[in-house]
């Protein structure tokens, strides 16, 4: 069990560094890439900052507030490409396509860690530096109550927010398996999700905050704990608990995908697709 | 000789293909009535490969090969049938079966695209968890049989397709295995490059006791390298056998060529067939069994003043094309032929 462990562990590791060096070798090119995404990407929050001049508040929250929601999820979610790339829906649904998957399945390793290995885009370290200054702004603008436990629990929300937001990804890989043209309404949960989260719940229709509380449990990863972290009221009275949920969401979520894509990988046996 | 190293037993795998039906009508009939139809990919195929052999398995495009090398390196769950390969069932133990086996496929490389070449056989070291020894022994030996010098640092989509196919059989061989499957190994290469990687099939073969399966459509490379091939076609295994034989059985009419001294307007001969007649130069057909060369040569020039002569064997490429086409060995509705069994080879001619 051990050994497997470490023996998965190494050969993750030696084929993400295979990968940052043949990125590498470019590396005036990464760099401005880098920059590029992380200036092109806050564009959409400064347009934000600017409506937000005339409109003052969403939903009853500042634009330090709103912040903190939008850099969480810039973060987390540029968090998650880069170490999920592998099962990136349209990079994996290639891979079965052009049939470049059964090369996977011809070496002695785990399938699961050879798509994590798969692909590593260091170009995602713009999103996520574009994430932590729009954090760095929401921290320095708003002022939040800190207290240790607040600072705590932040990186495991962003946890959270990876593990969801990973777990859409697998499913949206392994969907692929049974067809490719369904790409597209996964991306509306993915990327959309992505730029829902960034708003305060309680400002959509009733519809989809249910959707996204009981069903897609989206707004137990950023919305409540951001509840917590700015210490405002639910307008939706539920339980306080619910604020401290996010790891756990995240984590069954992330559970459940990865028994679906097994599930998938079976049925890729037993088809070939 | 011990327990072959893979046993195919009764080996089939079926497809459920819905079936469409055109138009938007047809489409709701299918919707509403289902139907589904089965395809027979493979149907049930029996054989067995010894250890060491070199075997060559053929058939038309959509025949069924490429589902059975799928069963065979554990990547497709068969739908009934046994098969075992060195003592392991390939798809109930993927992860270590794999780690016996090679495989190269023509059309895609199984390196990493963007890295160096040498790399890619790093990164296959770890995962196939050679030991350094033996690693840097057989990297030596194949990159000088190989001829990889030139390229070692070079990304695999900067190499040319020789080079990539020679990278794809040193990553392939870089840890033993005791089976390689090779699909196509020598499609679109020149004819030198073509030699080349035959070579190389040779030596691993010889040299290292490597047991090889050779899918492929050049003839060239089943004549240069096997002595035994499957032919399958249909999902139906309808030949195990020396290719030899498959000359001589389906092989056909042969071709005289003879050069006369004069110009003659009849020159037609008992048991065989003018073909072409022009000028000095005629070209006759005569079946095998029919009458031999040297009688008909003797007939000829009992008859005519004969300058030169030769005669031309059919290409094994028309004798499998003729077998394809007119289904010369179509095999019964219920158990597949196999007119030589495995095992009798070494006692043929």
């Amino acid at each position: 069990m051990f050994a497997t462990l470490a023996f998965h562990w190494q050969i993750y590791r030696r084929l993400i560094g295979a990968q940052l060096r043949a990125q590498m070798q470019y590396r005036v090119s990464m760099l401005f890439e880098i920059a590029a995404t992380a200036l092109i990407m806050s564009l959409f929050f400064v347009s934000l900052a600017l409506v937000m001049q005339r409109l003052e508040n969403i939903g009853g929250w500042n634009l330090a507030q709103i912040a903190f929601l939008w850099g969480m999820v810039e973060t987390g979610f540029g968090l998650m490409d880069m170490f999920f790339s592998g099962f990136d829906p349209a990079f994996f649904g290639r891979r079965v396509r052009q049939g470049t998957f059964d090369e996977l399945l011809l070496r002695p390793v785990s399938v699961t860690v050879q798509v994590f290995g798969d692909q590593f885009v260091i170009r995602r370290l713009g999103r996520i530096i574009q994430g932590l200054a729009i954090l760095t702004f929401a921290f320095s603008t708003g002022d939040i109550a800190w207290t240790a436990a607040k600072i705590a629990y932040l990186p495991l929300v962003l946890a959270g927010l990876v593990l969801y937001f990973g777990g859409l990804f697998i499913v949206g890989a392994t969907i692929t398996f049974w067809t490719v043209e369904s790409i597209e309404a996964i991306n509306v949960f993915t990327y959309g999700g992505s730029e829902m989260l960034a708003y305060p719940m309680h400002i959509y229709p009733d519809i989809l905050r249910r959707t996204f509380t009981y069903i897609l449990p989206a707004a137990l990863l950023n919305y409540y704990p951001a509840l917590y972290i700015l210490d405002l009221p639910d307008p939706m009275s539920l339980p306080g608990w619910l604020r401290f949920v996010a790891p756990l969401a995240g984590g069954l979520l992330f559970a459940g995908a990865l028994a679906f894509w097994r599930f998938g990988v079976r049925h890729y046996h037993s088809t070939g697709s | 000789m011990d327990t072959p190293l893979i046993q195919v037993t009764d080996l089939a795998k079926h497809y459920q293909v819905s079936r469409r039906r055109p138009g938007f009508w047809g489409a709701l009939k299918t919707f509403v009535a289902g139907g589904h139809t089965l395809v027979r990919a493979v149907d049930q195929i029996s054989f067995s490969v010894a250890r060491g052999e070199l075997v060559g398995y053929l058939g038309p495009n959509g025949a069924g090969k490429s589902t059975t090398i799928k069963m065979l390196t554990g990547l497709l769950v068969p739908s009934a049938g046994e098969l075992v390969v060195d003592g392991f069932v390939p798809w109930r133990a993927r992860t270590q079966y794999v780690a016996h086996i090679g495989a190269v496929f023509g059309q895609r490389t199984t390196l990493w695209w963007d890295l160096p070449v040498m790399d890619s056989f790093e990164l296959l070291r770890a995962i196939y968890k050679v030991p350094p020894a033996r690693f840097a022994h057989n990297l030596a030996e194949f990159r000088e049989l190989l001829e990889l010098d030139g390229f070692l640092n070079t990304p695999v989509r900067a190499l040319s397709l020789g080079q990539r196919m020679r990278a794809d059989f040193c990553a392939a061989m870089l840890h033993n295995p005791r089976l390689l499957f090779l699909d196509e190994p020598t499609v679109g290469l020149d004819v030198v490059a073509k030699e080349r990687i035959r070579q190389f099939i040779a030596h691993i073969n010889a040299e290292h006791g490597t047991t090889v399966l050779l899918t492929t459509h050049d003839l060239q490379d089943v004549e240069r390298l096997c002595r035994r091939v499957l032919i399958i076609d249909q999902g139906r295994l309808l030949y195990d056998g020396e290719l030899a034989h498959l000359q001589t059985r389906f092989g056909g009419q042969r071709e005289l060529v003879v050069d006369f001294s004069e110009v003659y307007t009849n020159v037609d001969i008992p048991d065989a067939q003018v073909l072409e007649l022009e000028g000095q130069r005629a070209v006759y057909a005569f079946q095998r069994d029919g009458i031999s060369a040297s009688e008909l040569i003797g007939r000829i020039s009992a008859r005519y003043r004969v300058r030169d002569l030769s005669v031309r064997e059919p290409q094994i490429e028309a004798t499998i094309r003729r077998i394809y086409e007119e289904r010369l060995l179509d095999a019964p509705a219920s158990a597949p032929i196999t007119p030589f069994p495995a095992f009798k080879i070494q006692e043929s001619p």
